[in-house]
């Protein structure tokens, strides 16, 4: 092991943990507030690479354009998703639930598989693509660093939304108490509507982020699904704090062992769950 | 006489084979304290959760303000200036005493501004004698703090008929005539008042007339005068209770 790469795979990975983070924060608005384990949230990031990747193709559309298109696109998407199933299995039970969203994950990446074809896609010829730093030996790509930035924004929005606005406020009372919050006045569907269309937007600007940091194909959400999960269930749920720590720590574990340990790189998804794993062993043998 | 403020018209709530509310009606006029109540199962809560709406009943009417509101979801009814208070609290349990009001200010009607939404919440605090406390998670408050955010919240979402279920159960005698106070104090700022209570005393200071429930149904009607001298309500009610 070579340690002279060591600050190289802290900076890396910590500039992939934003990304991480801001899929996370959307997943978990949806299972916080509506209660539903959407399974087809990586999709929604799909979703948001493709239209990013076809705005760029066919128009010629920066990508931070783009994600001023991808974002009202997806929340209409989400609310369109949610209002012709979501809706309709609120009360049902759990494992229905997510064999729905699980459905419509696959439907929505069998239509892009239909669209797009199974290649990689990517934005590449972007000017700053090619952009770089270095610092002390460490290099920093502008488009690590400027998805770093965007999804730290984005997260720190969603954060203050929650914290301080009536819309934040809604969200929080509804997640608490739902029978509360309808008899102060709220309207708890309409809340569950605006909160899953948010929780769509969010992927989706995640996803115009990975069309330009790597290559993805239509099957590239479940893995983003997956690993949010992941986070979520290692944060706990209504958190935002608590998932940019655990995007954090998963980031850079995952990063040192691709950069530092040789064919590191091919046991990435390894030592993410391992992570997950170990620390959901230890979490309930404390309780335990 | 004037179009009653809230007219309950012969409600019924079947579950299954149960009949827990049969066929009860009462009016109750702008202004009024109106109490329901009787022993333990008589359908007192499931009436009060067909009015505000928890509940959809199997048959009969519920009007507010000559509205026919039997059919409308919990938060319309809010809007038309129906508050609840809940035995059981129901706040919003990781959020601050402030906040909880403020989430009943602000949406309990339509299209608050968000500085008359703080504006709603303090005056909703001040008066249910929760101000000092507003900074406080809701996890630290005790009961009685609890029954008062509880009124406090529903105060702020600005009801003209508010359902009180049961607030003075578990207070001690002092608290309980503060909490006496408050709700007369709310209904003399014109807010109609219908609450459901075992401490007999309460009801006789605060009720301008009294239902008496008993197996779903209406069993007596009339002033706490009335009521408490009739024999059936002595022996359903009063009687059962002495027993135990």
């Amino acid at each position: 092991m070579d340690l002279s790469l060591l600050p190289q795979a802290l900076v890396s990975g910590v500039l992939a943990s934003g990304l991480y983070a801001l899929v996370s924060v959307g997943l978990a608005l949806a299972i916080g507030v509506i209660g539903i384990v959407n399974f087809a949230h990586g999709e929604f990031f799909m979703v948001g690479a493709f239209l990013a990747y076809q705005l760029f193709v066919s128009f010629g559309f920066d990508p931070l354009l783009s994600l001023l298109i991808v974002a009202p696109a997806l929340a209409v998407i989400g609310g369109v998703i949610y209002l012709s199933t979501i809706r309709f299995v609120l009360k049902a039970p759990e494992l229905n639930q997510m064999l729905l969203t699980f459905g419509v994950g696959i439907i929505l990446q069998n239509l892009a598989l239909v669209i797009w074809g199974g290649d990689p896609r990517s934005i590449a010829n972007v000017p700053y693509r090619s952009i770089g730093y270095q610092l002390g030996g460490v290099s920093v790509g502008m488009v690590p660093l400027g998805s770093f930035v965007i999804s730290v924004a984005l997260v720190a929005a969603l954060y203050w939304t929650l914290a301080r606005t009536p819309l934040g406020r809604a969200m929080r009372a509804v997640a608490q108490n739902r029978v509360g919050a309808g008899l102060v006045g709220l309207e708890v569907n309409r809340v569950y509507l605006v909160a899953f269309a948010l929780s769509a937007l969010l992927a989706g600007m995640g996803g115009v982020m990975i069309a330009v940091i790597q290559s993805p194909t239509p099957t590239v959400g479940l893995a983003f699904t997956l690993k949010a999960f992941a986070i979520v269930v290692l944060a706990g749920l209504g958190n935002v704090r608590g998932i940019v720590g655990a995007s954090l720590l998963v980031a850079v574990a995952e990063s040192i062992v691709a950069t530092m340990v040789p064919g590191g790189d091919a046991l990435r998804n390894a030592v993410f769950f391992a992570i997950i794993f170990l620390v959901l062993i230890w979490r309930s043998r404390k309780v335990a | 006489m004037t179009t009653p403020i809230l007219r309950v018209s012969g409600l019924t709530k079947r579950f299954g084979g149960l009949t827990a509310v049969s066929d009860v009606s009462f009016d109750v006029h702008e202004g009024e304290i109106f109490a329901i109540i009787g022993p333990n199962g008589a359908g007192k809560t499931t009436t009060l959760n067909l009015v505000s709406g928890l509940l959809t009943p199997t048959g009969g009417s519920v009007t507010l303000d000559g509205a026919d509101v039997t059919r409308l979801p919990t938060y319309e009814r809010c809007h038309r200036g129906l508050g609840r208070a809940f035995q059981v609290v129901q706040p919003f349990p990781e959020m601050t005493v402030a906040e909880n009001v403020l989430v009943g200010a602000q949406f309990g009607s339509r299209g608050v501004s968000g500085a008359e939404a703080r504006r709603r919440a303090e005056a909703a605090l001040e008066r249910s004698g929760l101000a000092p406390l507003a900074d406080a998670p809701v996890e630290d408050l005790n009961l009685l703090q609890e029954k008062r955010l509880e009124i406090a919240r529903a105060l702020a979402t600005r009801p003209r008929v508010l359902l009180l279920d049961e607030v003075m159960a578990g207070l001690r005698p002092a608290e309980a005539r503060a909490a006496v106070e408050l709700v007369r104090s709310v209904r003399d700022e014109g807010v109609t008042i219908v609450f459901i209570e075992h401490v007999m005393p309460v009801v006789r200071d605060l009720a301008d007339r009294v239902l008496v429930m008993d197996h779903g149904a209406e069993l007596a009607h009339g002033s706490y005068a009335e009521v408490t001298a009739d024999p059936r309500v002595v022996e359903a009610y009063l009687g059962a209770e002495e027993e135990a």
